[in-house]
């Protein structure tokens, strides 16, 4: 036998005997356990959102926000006995690192369901990529407002949490019709499915912009938004509807600033309309002051609401985030968590994942919540709030409702009007515990 | 003798042995498969990812000695092109992967005609240039899906595999064939005539030209090579989140491929798993020592640690691990055949 013979028989034989034990070790049962995520003390819950980067000014007081509302639940006797933790992964609002987070949040520490997460072209890449629906992996609250996550078909366990962005523009396009007969009327949106899905709604409500203008997602940083400002003031555009996230809406108001660009009306998408992170961002509360915003929360600065002021209590004595300045990211966070409880809770004593779905379609609407206008879930719609009320920031750039009350407009992501609503929301339970089966 | 049969496994040999230890290989590989967490086996397909992109900086910078510090943007123009030619011509993902090195392959032609005009420094500086201008094509033309990006979904494993095939074993299962095939043929090419060419070039070019080889042509041949396999390596990126965005390539993607490969040792395909095991343990490293950390600091540490480790690597062992190792084992042997 040549040398070379001998080598290669002897390497065969040692691989062979390296492939035979692993053999003979036991297969992995690849098995679906439909209670992953829960013990006999703790349901943990995972969030994708960013809480670095961009996106993030504003966004990343949500989830410490909602923590907070769980650890006063947990300190409560949490959710039949178990306490409900958060795992948070910072997405950066980058769609690719939104997909692998997730799938971390599944395989490695394995979740019972994904919450909150945020940003339309992140959870598109995730769902199509995780495929959470054909899993059975509850996908719950979904922040954006995106109207295509609302699709029991294609996406049985995602349910979203924002009134969609076909909503939103429908209820500005009407309210712009009402108000602004005849005026010029200008968009800035962000270039992606969250602003063409707004540009649907426009379309619907039949509002005609004489001038549109797109940005990149994080183009806001660089180079800025001056080439999309500077359009609506070449164009004369009396009226701007600015519709992007915070760090956008925020550059948009500063250029708008400088340039000497004042238009008659600055219109705010919810998105990006928090006066709080605004002003943080360095927007001077006189821009932002006279200008229109919506919201379908109650104002945080309304003292005189009970969900306001109870959850306010909640993030002095709870909150554990970096920045716990009280506003409307900690209030959207703090319902969103207040939902959550009682979605849990209708699952039953042993909840499964199948149960939270089934619990959502079938009690979801009847939740108690802060929300001025319904959540919209059942068996056929997956969607959560369903409409806005509009108010003007003050000189202190606080959103107060116009005409000192809220007046909600309601509607759906189709091609439904826009109605008056007279919606009247579930009283603050005792404690602000849910106590729902 | 059995000094030599050892060294001889460290170096891959020739032919035959070659072809069979990677089915050896691959066969362990679908046994460990099956045996370990599904979150193991999706970090496996991120750790066949990385080694096809790390080998394509072996060949590119550790055989042809030509520096690039833009591979990401050859990743890029991998994993777009596998996209389109998905989305717009409906072929299956395997041809997909296959035009993904095709046309990373083309422009890595064009990219490495200028290169090999170039040397140092400029040739880093115009390749860095190219990582950072690239990615923003992504928002100039709307084919190219903006900065949402475009799907590439290699979908689930075919149902003969069973119910309980999970989307993550599919995965790894591509990446995994597809770096076996990858490091095939990369280790016939680096010890056949064009590895040798190459690493003559790499020595002395003068010398080399003196010898009758084409410098030029030797390096542009480089340059499109791994320009090849960086495009497979993007396409296989781009599979583990069905998606490609000019997001996903950022410029400290190029920075850690290289460290990646420097790491692991840049003359050596062994170096090369090395490497991409590094890449893929990093992070979780700084995971963990960023626990309860403040999110300034657990978004920077994966960036601080993999610097600090490139430094310690080329202070402590310029040759990366994989040459460390192999001089750890020459020198074994040494002292045994002294003392025979």
């Amino acid at each position: 036998m040549s040398s070379r013979m001998r080598r290669l028989t002897g390497s065969v034989a040692a691989l062979t005997v390296i492939g035979l034990a692993l053999s003979a070790l036991p297969a992995q049962a690849t098995k679906v356990h439909s209670e992953a995520g829960v013990s006999t003390d703790e349901i943990k819950i995972g969030v994708t959102i960013p809480m670095s980067g961009i996106a993030a000014p504003g966004y990343n007081k949500i989830a410490p926000a909602a923590q907070a509302y769980l650890d006063y639940v947990n300190a409560h006797g949490g959710v039949f006995g178990r306490r409900v933790m958060l795992k948070v992964e910072d997405d950066r609002y980058s769609p690719t690192l939104a997909v692998s987070k997730t799938n971390k949040l599944i395989l490695q520490d394995k979740v019972f369901a994904i919450a909150g997460a945020l940003g339309t072209a992140n959870h598109l890449a995730v769902l199509n990529s995780v495929r959470l629906g054909a899993r059975g992996i509850p996908d719950l609250f979904v922040n954006t407002g995106y109207s295509g996550f609302d699709n029991p078909v294609k996406y049985p366990t995602t349910f979203t949490y924002l009134p969609s962005y076909v909503m939103e523009a429908k209820i500005i396009g009407t309210y712009l019709a009402n108000n602004y007969p005849g005026k010029k009327i200008g968009l800035i949106y962000q270039d992606d499915d969250f602003g063409r899905n707004a540009q649907t709604g426009f379309k619907t409500a039949g509002t005609t912009f004489v001038v549109s203008k797109g940005y990149a997602s994080g183009s806001q940083s660089s180079p800025g938004l001056a080439a999309q400002v500077g359009a609506m003031q070449a164009a004369g555009a009396e009226v701007v509807v600015m519709f992007g996230v915070s760090s956008a809406t925020a550059v948009a108001l500063i250029t708008a600033g400088k340039m000497g660009f004042k238009p008659l009306k600055w219109i705010i998408g919810s998105v990006g309309g928090d006066p709080t992170t605004l002003k943080a961002l360095g927007v001077p509360a006189a821009i932002l002051a006279g200008s229109t915003g919506a919201s379908f929360l109650p104002s945080p600065t309304d003292s005189t609401d009970p969900y306001v002021s109870f959850f306010k209590g909640i993030n002095e004595n709870y909150n554990k985030g970096r920045d716990t300045t009280w506003d409307n990211n900690a209030l959207v966070g703090m319902n969103m968590a207040m939902i959550l409880v009682q979605a849990l809770r209708a699952a039953g004593k042993k909840p499964t994942r199948n149960a939270v779905v089934a619990a959502l379609i079938a009690k979801g609407k009847t939740f108690v919540q802060a929300g001025l206008v319904p959540l919209g879930y059942s068996k056929t719609s997956h969607a959560g709030y369903t409409g806005y009320w509009f108010g003007t920031y003050d000189t202190n750039g606080d959103l107060k409702p116009d005409g000192g009350k809220y007046t909600t407009f309601v509607t759906d992501s189709g091609s439904g009007g826009v109605t008056t609503s007279n919606y009247k929301r579930p009283a603050l339970p005792a404690n602000g515990l849910p106590t729902n089966k | 003798m059995r000094e030599r049969f050892a060294l001889n496994w460290l170096r891959i040999p020739s032919g035959m042995r070659r072809a069979l230890l990677l089915v050896l290989v691959g066969w362990g590989l679908l046994l460990i498969s099956d045996r370990i967490s599904e979150f193991r086996v999706y970090q496996g397909a991120s750790v066949a990812t990385y080694f096809v992109a790390i080998v394509s900086i072996v060949l590119l910078t550790g055989y042809s000695g030509q520096v690039s510090l833009g591979h990401g943007a050859l990743l890029a123009i991998g994993g777009y092109s596998a996209a389109l030619v998905m989305q717009n011509l409906h072929w299956p993902f395997w041809i997909a992967f296959f035009a993904a090195v095709f046309v990373a392959a083309l422009v890595g032609a064009l990219l490495g005609v200028a290169a090999a005009r170039l040397s140092g420094p400029y040739l880093a500086g115009t390749t860095l240039a190219f990582a950072v201008g690239l990615p923003s094509l992504a928002n100039q033309f709307s084919f190219l899906g903006g900065e949402q990006g475009l799907p590439f979904d290699i979908g689930v494993a075919p149902s003969r595999f069973g119910e309980n095939f999970s989307p993550y074993k599919w995965l790894f299962w591509i990446s995994a064939l597809f770096a076996l095939f990858a490091v095939w043929l990369a280790a016939n090419l680096l010890r056949g005539r064009y590895g040798r060419i190459w690493r003559a070039v790499r020595s002395d070019e003068t010398a080399a030209a003196l010898s009758g080889v084409n410098v030029a042509r030797s390096k542009v041949l480089a340059f499109t090579v791994s320009a090849g396999f960086a495009g497979l390596a993007g396409a296989l990126l781009c599979a583990t989140v069905s998606l490609v965005t000019p997001g996903g390539f950022p410029l400290s993607l190029s920075f850690a491929i290289l460290t990646g490969a420097v790491i692991g040792g840049v003359r050596s395909l062994v170096g090369a798993v090395i490497g991409a095991f590094t890449l893929v343990i990093l992070p979780m490293v700084a995971d963990a020592i960023a626990q309860g950390a403040s999110d300034a600091v657990s978004t920077n540490l994966p960036a601080v640690l993999t610097g600090v480790l490139l430094i310690a690597t080329i202070v402590i062992s310029p040759g990366g691990i994989a040459e460390s190792l192999s001089h750890l084992g020459r020198k074994i042997a040494l002292r045994r055949q002294k003392r025979i």
